[in-house]
């Protein structure tokens, strides 16, 4: 039975810079447009990057300026995370990383990152854009993307699965269960959600 | 095979399990008082008790054998229920110490542990096992440490790392749950994990449980109860599972209610563990049928109070609600309204 006011989901802050960072990586999971007053609180001698994931495949000329920042642009953001995870084990201390996007995104980002050794003063995550979610099925383990309704059929097992307010930042998704496990069949209304 | 033991009970497909009245009266029932609400209700774990179930450090008892084949069975099918992160390694041999001692020393003629140094053997007689490895040396044993006992032990077990302030859940072996998945909650804080819980996290329960905690000593164990209801003697009523007992719920009626519908009751235990200064979290679950609840004159009567106003947030969260008011009309009947001495104890020594 679903039950609502649950805590496990993450808040956000609006994206801030830090400024005990020596170099700053900027990463999106889309055509980002960094507010000019966020980079202008920074030290000159910071460097600046910016990597943002396009969804489109006719892109990667390599790197250039934008905003103050040595800007890249990437296909997808799986291309983004590949990148990311081959410049991190590259990385000394004094890197800060900001992760901004959907909250499956920021998440990803935030795993990797700690996979990688960072810590969680490292990095900083804010969530833009639409509240649609990544969902675990419970019962099959299989991820369904993008979701904005109530309930959704699992890409994996075809569960009708209500998407829970639990939030597990390890599969930086949230949780799905089979809503007419007790009578199947019956099915609440489909609505979107998570817009 | 020794005899206080009864292999061949199920808890699944046939549902071969039963009490027998020794066990019924051992039970540790959860309701000192006519009504229910969550609070801190955390005591040392000292032996003695009420009941029987509290005299040993992990309870060994009639079931041990056919739960432990429940548990294989259930990994065997689903390996990811035992999981435990990387770093938790020291955590792991402390676990294994401590329910190797713990046996050897409350259940002399069914376990022991001899020690020369780290070459250590461990004879389990209920189970047939006897192996000789060496402490801290993985590769000896057939499986890692905490898998490797917690397969001989009843219960469900978890792994919390301590740091920055707060415990992780880093790890467990997880098949006997009421309906929580390991796999989904591995690496979560305290208020993370609890999340789902109605109305406790408002109450401060989760503050002040964390806070006790995180101070929790080394040889000072402690110990709660908490329960819910389950459908049939299943033990496997996870997540994972939930389409194939789902519709166990729908099943009660008035005819089948009292054999159907078993009180499910966690007696959970917290140790300090001394080279890792992590916590196990040890989720020892009993199942008690309410014909048999009702055999107990104090415990039937005060089920039934229990249930008529529980809260409805409680009611939903632990999923009573298709079959409350099934139970609540079984037991009144047997109750008679006069007032009942507060705790848990049966009140009686015979059925
Ligand atoms: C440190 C080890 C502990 C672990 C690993 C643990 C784990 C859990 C889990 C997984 C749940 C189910 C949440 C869900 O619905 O997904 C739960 C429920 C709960 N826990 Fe804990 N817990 C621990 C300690 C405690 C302590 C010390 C308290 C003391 C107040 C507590 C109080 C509760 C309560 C009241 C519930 C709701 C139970 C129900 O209504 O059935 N827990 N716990």
């Amino acid at each position: 039975m679903p039950v609502s006011g649950i805590v496990s989901r993450p808040t956000y802050e609006a994206l801030a810079i830090d400024p005990a960072g020596r170099r700053h990586l900027f990463v999106a999971d889309h055509a980002f447009e960094p507010d000019p007053g966020v980079f202008a609180a920074l030290p000159s001698e910071a460097p600046v990057e910016l990597w943002r994931a396009l969804a489109e495949a006719r892109v990667g000329s390599g790197a250039g300026p934008r905003a103050n920042a040595l800007a890249r642009d990437f296909r997808s953001t799986t291309q983004l995370l590949d990148a990311l995870a081959y410049r991190l084990e590259r990385e000394r201390v004094g890197l800060r990383l900001y992760a901004v996007g959907l909250e499956s995104f920021v998440w990803d980002v935030a795993r990797l990152a700690r996979g990688l050794g960072m810590d969680s003063s490292e990095y900083r995550l804010s969530h833009v854009g639409s509240n649609r979610r990544r969902v675990y099925c419970v019962h099959c383990r299989a991820i369904t993307e993008n979701v904005a309704t109530n309930v959704v059929a699992c890409s994996g097992c075809g569960a009708n699965l209500f998407v829970r307010d639990h939030f597990s930042r390890r599969l930086a998704a949230f949780m799905g269960f089979q809503i007419d496990a007790e009578a199947p069949g019956e099915v609440p209304p489909i609505e979107e959600a998570f817009p | 095979m020794n005899q206080r033991f009864k292999p061949a009970e199920t808890f699944r497909r046939d549902f071969t399990f039963r009490n027998s009245d020794e066990a019924v009266l051992r039970f540790p029932f959860p309701f000192p008082e006519d009504s229910y609400m969550y609070s801190v209700n955390i005591e040392p774990h000292t032996p003695g008790g009420p009941t029987a179930a509290f005299q040993a450090a992990f309870d060994v008892d009639e079931h041990y054998v056919a739960e432990c084949a429940e548990r294989a069975i259930v990994l065997e099918e689903d390996p990811g229920r035992c999981k435990v992160l990387p770093h938790m390694m020291a955590a792991q041999w402390d676990t294994l110490e401590l329910i190797m001692e713990s046996f050897a020393r409350d259940y002399p003629q069914d376990f022991s542990l001899t020690k020369e140094g780290t070459n250590w053997v461990w004879e389990n007689r209920p189970l047939g096992i006897k192996q000789s490895f060496v402490f801290g040396d993985a590769k000896t044993l057939p499986c890692e440490p905490f898998e490797y006992i917690t397969r001989q032990a009843q219960g469900d077990f978890t792994l919390q790392d301590q740091r920055e302030d707060n415990l992780f859940v880093d790890g467990g072996m997880v098949t006997t749950q009421a309906d929580w998945s390991l796999e989904f909650n591995i690496g979560m804080t305290f208020h993370e994990w609890h999340g789902p819980v109605p109305l406790a996290h408002q109450l401060g329960v989760f503050d002040r449980a964390l806070k006790f905690l995180m101070r929790l000593q080394y040889g000072q164990p402690v110990r709660r109860l908490n329960w819910t209801m389950t459908i049939n003697p299943r033990l496997d009523t996870s997540p994972e599972n939930y389409p194939l007992w789902g519709t166990d719920r729908t099943t009660v009626t008035p005819e089948n209610v009292a054999e159907k519908v078993f009180l499910r009751v966690e007696l959970q235990t917290l140790f300090r563990l001394p080279r890792s200064n992590a916590i196990l979290f040890g989720i020892r679950c009993y199942l008690l049928s309410v014909a048999d609840i009702a055999r107990v004159e104090k415990w039937g009567k005060r089920l039934h109070r229990v249930l008529l106003d529980l809260p409805t947030e409680l009611q939903d969260y632990k999923g009573l609600t298709r079959y409350r008011q099934t139970v609540v009309d079984y037991l009144a009947p047997l109750d008679d309204g006069a007032p009942l001495p507060s705790g848990i104890a049966p009140g009686q020594t015979a059925l």
